[in-house]
């Protein structure tokens, strides 16, 4: 073993059932290095992460933590060794409190006479959060409910409460907004000058080339090339991923504004009490409105108001192809809107429920006979066909959505509204979690639905996506619209970080 | 290093307010009391009532704080009933061969022996845990049978038990066995590592496996931890009573119906009071509406429970108003 590694793979095999996850895989990490991990949905990333994590068992090959056999048996175990992971898919208990979910699973270190003292185990858990300046949360109150952002964040202070010497980080970034991501990379830094470890798996190839020192780019569960950051580009890195050039646009070639005159949905002076305030804005027929701004400019909240989720204080939702005030979801979705949320496992799929059950739920109303009956050859129809045309992978269409990838499960959850005749589409961070050949997919759908008349508000925590893909961007901040800025005017990065900062 | 920023800053918990909410509810309960007592003519709070309310609350709360465990890990349990049933058979047995040391060792042991065996079931099975009880509770109803316990007619079979045996079901004595339930079932649920693994284990399997909980070990813990509220639920039972039935067909599943209401009563008040305190507070308040009802002559059984259902859902409206329970 070279004695810079920290962490040396031989030969590592893992199976889900008949599923050849991990293929004879060799990796290493050297201490103080940050590793980046690339490859499509399915290729065996996070199978890989998880088997150093203590998550699932190795089949065979060998693990070495600093020369020696490293097989841990649980979590615990690999927290014991110094080794700690942020999982993509997993969460928090939202049943218990903050601070309780910082030390799960090692709430022993805080008991005496078989009581857990929870005045001890918080300011274990505030101190952690000081160490690493991580965002105040609420230590105290339970986590459900909370934001996706917040719940990652306690994630975080839960990996880093071990004081690992390897930290993994499974797509994480993805979930937070820009000024957390930025400072998400200070902290890697900071880890890595300490002589700390990371393991860093995300689907921004620009990102992943920016903040690591090497990269293993993996596909169909083997690797397929190691690299050095600073010498390599991400066309050569999407090249190996895929295994052929990604061919055609990724995002619009276009930089003129380019929608319909006529209005779809005007939104006046909505307000959320601590949310959003008066926020005013058209969509027109055709057009790509973008929304972006830091974790607290309220651009989610918008998405929500919008299709009748949250109940405004203040102001309206004006529908105008059916001439309408927009009040509850129920009436959105009958009046041709459609909702795709940031957090697709909890608030858009049935996650336990199959790919055919997932696509045909909202075009029930269209598929039913007179009397209310559902014709099966006519649902199992729409299913195929939406999975073929997805080109969703899965074994058939009564698989179970949650063992799908996650770019999969987002190519049911989008694909499933254009099924329908949908006249405005509101899309919350439709690529998280989906590696780049899924994104340049969803990319084209919008493209099409655009080119078939459809309206779309499209929120993002990306600004590349949002500036990519939009013909007009709001910028907001502090719950307020800060600016809105055109296609054809200073639509770049540094004009838009400006705004929102 | 700049700081993350968060959205604002966390507000400060406010420890008082579960504090504050109690008392307020307890305030409730006397105002709710008065008003009881004008309607039934001065008998509702009648010495001898006020005793037989507070007799009858401490076996379901007993049941309750059990449940408590069962739905906070994510199972159904429907033999609880059956397992009621033969726990408090075992008291009375035991008992007249033991004495007082076989009352309490007869109903923990069954409760906890029972429950613990339906745990393994559910654990190692993987049979849905509904289905799995409804099996069990048949199998237990049928052990109950088989045993005649002592007493026989045509159509009940029954156990009493001695009344010199009885002293745990008078007050002061199941008062003070409802306070040190309390203060049991407080800290199992809310400051061991136990408790809060079972939390975890019913808020998220994955996540909890992911955190490295053992699962398993946690579900037989489970079955312990509730087995101990239900033979504990069952001498107190049976000390009050002095006789249980046998029940057969899934009736057993009818001795549960109060506690099932006191628990389903506590989680709409989770959400400002620990469940464990809610418990006591809301079986205070079935008993007393159950009593009022008799006092005033309404049939028991079906339309007192048609009442209580409906008292339920208005409960249950009112506890969901302002729930804001969207995850953002």
């Amino acid at each position: 073993m070279n004695q810079e590694n920290m962490l040396e793979i031989r030969g590592l095999n893992k199976y889900f059932g008949p599923t050849h996850a991990n293929k004879n895989l060799n990796f290493s990490v050297k201490k103080g290095e940050i590793k980046g991990l690339i490859g499509e949905n399915g290729s065996g990333k996070s199978t890989l992460i998880s088997q150093i994590a203590g998550l699932y068992p190795s089949d065979s090959g060998e693990i070495l933590l600093d020369g020696k056999p490293y097989t841990p048996r649980s979590p615990i175990d690999a927290n014991e060794l110094g080794i700690s992971i942020v999982m993509q898919e997993l969460g928090v208990i939202g049943s218990l409190p903050a601070g309780v979910n910082v030390f799960l699973g090692r709430t022993r270190q805080f008991t005496k006479n078989g009581v857990v003292s929870l005045k001890a185990l918080n300011k274990a858990a505030a101190d952690v959060f000081e160490k690493w300046e991580l965002p105040k949360v609420p230590l105290n109150k339970l986590t459900d409910g909370m934001m996706i952002e917040t719940r990652k964040i306690i994630e975080l202070a839960r990996a880093l409460s071990v004081e690992p010497r390897l930290l993994l980080l499974d797509e994480i970034t993805q979930s937070l907004s820009m000024n957390n991501r930025n400072k998400l990379y200070e902290l890697i830094n900071k880890l890595k000058s300490m002589g700390c470890s990371v393991i860093v798996i995300t689907h921004d190839v620009e990102e992943l080339i920016r903040i690591t020192d090497t990269i293993t780019v993996l596909r169909d569960g083997e690797v397929v090339g190691d690299l050095v950051s600073a010498n390599t580009t991400p066309d050569e890195i999407k090249h190996m991923m895929v295994g052929r050039e990604i061919s055609g646009e990724y995002y619009r070639a276009d930089m003129v504004p380019d929608y319909g005159d006529d209005i779809v949905l005007s939104v006046s002076d909505l307000t959320v009490p601590g949310e959003i305030e008066d926020v005013t804005f058209d969509v027109h027929e055709r057009e790509i409105l973008g929304f972006c701004g830091l974790s607290d400019s309220g651009i989610h909240t918008v998405g929500k108001a919008v299709y009748g989720l949250l109940k405004p204080s203040r102001g309206r939702v004006r529908l105008n192809t059916r001439d309408l005030t927009v009040k509850s979801a129920s009436q959105a979705l009958q009046n041709s809107m459609a909702y795709v949320p940031k957090d697709r496992d909890n608030e858009a799929l049935m996650i336990h429920a199959s790919i055919h059950d997932n696509f045909v739920l909202p075009s029930l109303t269209e598929l039913q006979a007179g009397v209310g009956y559902l014709a099966p050859g006519k649902l199992r129809k729409l299913a195929q066909e939406m999975t073929d045309k997805l080109s969703v992978k899965c074994t058939d269409i009564y698989q179970a959505m949650d063992a799908l990838s996650g770019g999969n499960k987002q190519k049911v959850n989008l694909g499933r509204w254009l099924a329908k005749d949908i006249k405005l589409l509101i899309l919350d961070c439709p690529t998280r979690g989906v590696d780049v050949g899924v994104k340049a997919y969803i990319y084209s759908l919008m493209k099409e639905a655009k080119k078939n008349g459809v309206a779309t508000i499209l929120i993002s925590d990306e600004l590349t996506e949002v500036l990519g893909m939009s013909d007009r961007l709001i910028v907001m901040k502090d719950g307020r619209i800060a600016d809105v800025i055109g296609r054809d005017e200073d639509f770049t990065e540094q004009s838009v970080i400006r705004v929102m900062i | 290093m700049q700081k993350l920023r968060s959205k604002q800053n966390p507000p400060q918990e406010k420890h008082n307010n579960q504090a504050v909410f109690a008392l307020l509810l307890v305030a409730v309960i006397v105002v709710i009391s008065v008003i009881f007592n004008f309607i039934s003519g001065g008998k509702f709070l009648d010495g001898t009532n006020v005793v037989i309310i507070i007799s009858h609350i401490v076996w379901p709360t007993f049941v309750a704080w059990g449940f408590c465990f069962l739905f906070a890990c994510g199972y159904t349990d429907l033999s609880v009933g059956a397992i009621l049933v033969l726990g408090s058979f075992a008291t009375a047995i035991f008992g007249s061969l033991l004495g007082y040391p076989g009352v309490i060792l007869g109903g923990l042991i069954v409760g906890v022996l029972l429950t613990f065996l339906n745990f393994n079931i559910f654990a190692f099975t993987k049979i849905p845990s509904w289905i799995a009880g409804i099996s069990l509770a048949m199998i237990y109803e049928a052990v109950a049978v088989f045993f005649k316990v002592n007493k026989a007619t045509e159509t009940l079979i029954y156990t009493v038990m001695d009344k010199r045996l009885r002293i745990l079901g008078e007050l002061p004595w199941s008062i003070i066995i409802l306070a040190a339930g309390f203060v049991i079932s407080y800290i199992i649920y809310n400051k061991t590592t136990v408790g809060l693994n079972i939390r975890a284990l019913g808020g998220n399997k994955a996540v909890a496996k992911a955190l490295g909980i053992n699962i398993t070990k946690t579900l037989l813990m489970v079955g312990l931890i509730c087995g101990l509220f239900i033979g504990l639920a069952a001498i107190i039972q049976q000390s009050i009573a002095g006789r249980t039935l046998v029940k057969t067909g899934l009736t057993s599943i009818n001795m549960v119906f109060q506690p099932l209401a006191i628990v389903l009563l506590a989680q709409v008040l989770q959400k400002r009071l620990n469940i464990i305190i809610a418990v006591p507070l809301c079986s205070i308040i079935i008993f007393a509406i159950f009593n009022l009802m008799t006092i005033m002559g309404v049939p028991s059984g079906t339309l007192q429970e048609a009442f209580l259902g409906a008292f339920l859902i208005g409960f249950g409206i009112i506890g969901q108003r302002g729930y804001k329970g969207v995850v953002k």
